[in-house]
């Protein structure tokens, strides 16, 4: 294998890593900009999303794309009734909120424990094969992993920039009172916000599954890798969790390859204490926010 | 018509309008003068539904509105233009007009009145695609306003409009707000510190004191008030 090879290979690696931070990190800031709520669920939710995608397109033997669109809609569905049961009480009250979401992360990790066992299961690949382009060699299923992300990322951000209802979330963020004397109902938005964050994070563990295996305990890394986007793109920043992710999924892919996987987690720690020195807001997050 | 009728609205334990009645007829314009902390602002979050009457009345057209949320009552035909502006600062001035007709249902119209509003203020034409927060204090108070106006409102409730702005921009302010009550025929409930300014827009003002309205009557009849001229006007 060329030198070519190799890069190429980590790039598309990263990327399409990074993709995945970026899926689980724009859900997070997505609710957290919103609602005002840190949750640490959000990983159980890329679980979740992990196994209904394992036992619908593996199990059940449903064609790959609709197996995708179930485990987002299962979710993003199953998010209406959390936000509505758990979350709703906690309006406005950031830190029994968070609480609140510590305790939904253990009852949702030990549920899946209960009705699907500890042992991990594989999910075969969604695609088999290789694309060629200009003398380089790609994994298909990685470079879909890539292309599925990019566009919900984009559908996403057409939601949020070019609709009513995205100028709604937009406006109930950055001031709730006046939210209302626009019309706005928070009561209404608050539910779709959190099925849409939620969504992208069974997105994410759909797409990994047939990646890394899947078990009861595999929302951790991706809630921890969520914060670590978010504090170096921004808290509240959509544009800074792109910038984030993908910076976080490319250094982690070079170092792991160039040098070691050990190299790889130091570097992601390095930067995010480089940017809470220099930049405590983020990269492309605001630096002035009423508390 | 909008009629206030003897509300109180307490905040925990702090009273901030203890008995406050007036009445908008359709297509007026009515102002609300007063010193600092009087209740003014206090008394249109009430009348929007953004602080709750624990006593009186609040009737639109003879119904009822007190228990309705505020979007509902902005449903009706209500809308503020807020104390302090309080634009969507990371929003465009675009978007902040677009979400101001966030109920509206008839595009075209909204469309309409968009085109209506960059006539009043050119200035947000020209800075349509520029995030709110890095506006002019000025341009701000007219984005707060076009804002209120594209919910297409029938009582327009203005919370001290002229505060902080230079003398110029007040005065295209004040003009501005008369062609908006004669051109789009909607009722507007002004609230000022600056009276003058106030009493020479007003088809009817109210004075409030320590909660409290205690006096009214037609503009020109307050601004001859030796009262009034002493404690509000400064003569
Ligand atoms: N959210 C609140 N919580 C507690 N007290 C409040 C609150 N808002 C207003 N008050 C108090 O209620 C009283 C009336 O306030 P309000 O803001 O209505 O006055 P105002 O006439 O608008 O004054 P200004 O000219 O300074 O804007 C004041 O004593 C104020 O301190
Ligand atoms: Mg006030």
């Amino acid at each position: 294998m060329g030198l070519g090879t190799v890069v190429a290979q980590t790039i598309v690696n990263g990327l399409m890593v990074g993709m995945i931070y970026v899926l689980m990190a724009i859900g997070f800031t997505l609710v957290f900009g919103i609602m005002r709520i840190v949750n640490f669920a959000h990983g159980e939710f890329y679980m979740i999303g992990a196994f209904v995608f394992a036992i619908v397109f593996d199990s059940l033997g449903v064609p790959v794309a609709v197996s995708i669109l179930a485990a987002v809609i299962v979710v993003g569905l199953s998010g209406v009734v959390v936000e509505r049961a758990i979350f709703r009480p906690f309006t406005g009250d950031e830190l029994n909120g968070m609480i609140a979401s510590l305790g939904l992360a253990l009852i949702l990790q030990n549920g899946a424990l209960l009705v699907l066992g500890p042992s991990p299961r594989s999910v075969p690949a969604i695609v088999d094969g290789t694309v060629s382009m200009a003398g380089l060699v790609f994994s298909l299923s990685r470079m879909t992993v890539i292309g599925v992300g990019a566009v919900a990322i984009l559908a996403l951000y057409l939601l949020v920039v070019h609709t009513q209802f995205g100028r709604a979330m937009r406006a109930v963020a950055q001031d709730p009172e006046i939210a209302l004397v626009q019309g706005i109902r928070p009561e209404r938005v608050y539910p779709i916000a959190f099925a849409l964050g939620v969504a992208l994070a069974a997105l994410a563990g759909a797409l990994m599954a047939p990646v890394l295996s899947v078990s009861p305990f595999i929302g951790l890394t991706p809630t921890l890798k969520a914060f670590i986007v978010v504090v170096i793109g921004g808290l509240g920043s959509i544009p800074g969790a792109v910038l984030g992710g993908l910076l976080l999924g490319l250094i982690e892919s070079a170092a792991g390859t160039f040098l070691s996987a050990v190299v790889a987690d130091i570097a992601q720690f390095v930067i995010v204490i480089a940017v809470v020195l220099l930049r405590p807001w983020g990269l492309l997050g605001k630096k002035e926010r009423e508390a | 018509m909008l009629e206030v009728s003897g509300i109180g609205v307490t905040y925990g334990a702090t009273r901030a309008v203890t008995n406050v009645s007036l009445t908008v007829d359709r297509g007026a314009i009515v102002s609300l003068i007063g010193s600092n902390g009087a209740g003014k602002t206090t008394t249109l979050k009430a009348i929007i539904g953004l602080a709750r009457n624990q006593r009186g009345e609040i009737r639109l057209d003879g119904r009822r509105i007190d228990h309705l949320a505020a979007p509902e009552r902005v449903g009706l035909g209500l809308a503020l233009s807020p104390e302090g502006r309080r634009v969507f600062p990371q929003m465009s001035v675009l978007d902040n007009l677009l979400v101001g007709a966030y109920l509206r249902r008839d595009g075209r119209g909204a469309h309409a009145d968009l085109e209506r509003i960059f006539a009043y203020f050119p200035r947000l034409r020209e800075r349509r695609e520029q995030v709110a927060g890095s506006l002019s204090g000025g341009e701000q108070q007219m984005l707060a306003i076009g804002r209120a106006l594209m919910a297409k409102p029938q009582f327009l409730l203005l919370d001290e409009p002229s505060l902080g702005l230079a003398p110029i921009i007040v005065d295209e302010i004040e003009r501005i707000i008369r062609e908006i009550n004669t051109d789009m025929k909607v009722a507007i409930v002004l609230v000022e510190q600056n009276a003058n300014l106030a009493l020479r827009l007003s088809d009817h003002a109210y004075v409030l004191e320590m909660g409290s309205t205690t006096l009214d009557g037609t503009g020109a009849e307050l601004l001859a008030s030796d009262y009034v001229r002493r404690a509000y006007l400064g003569v």
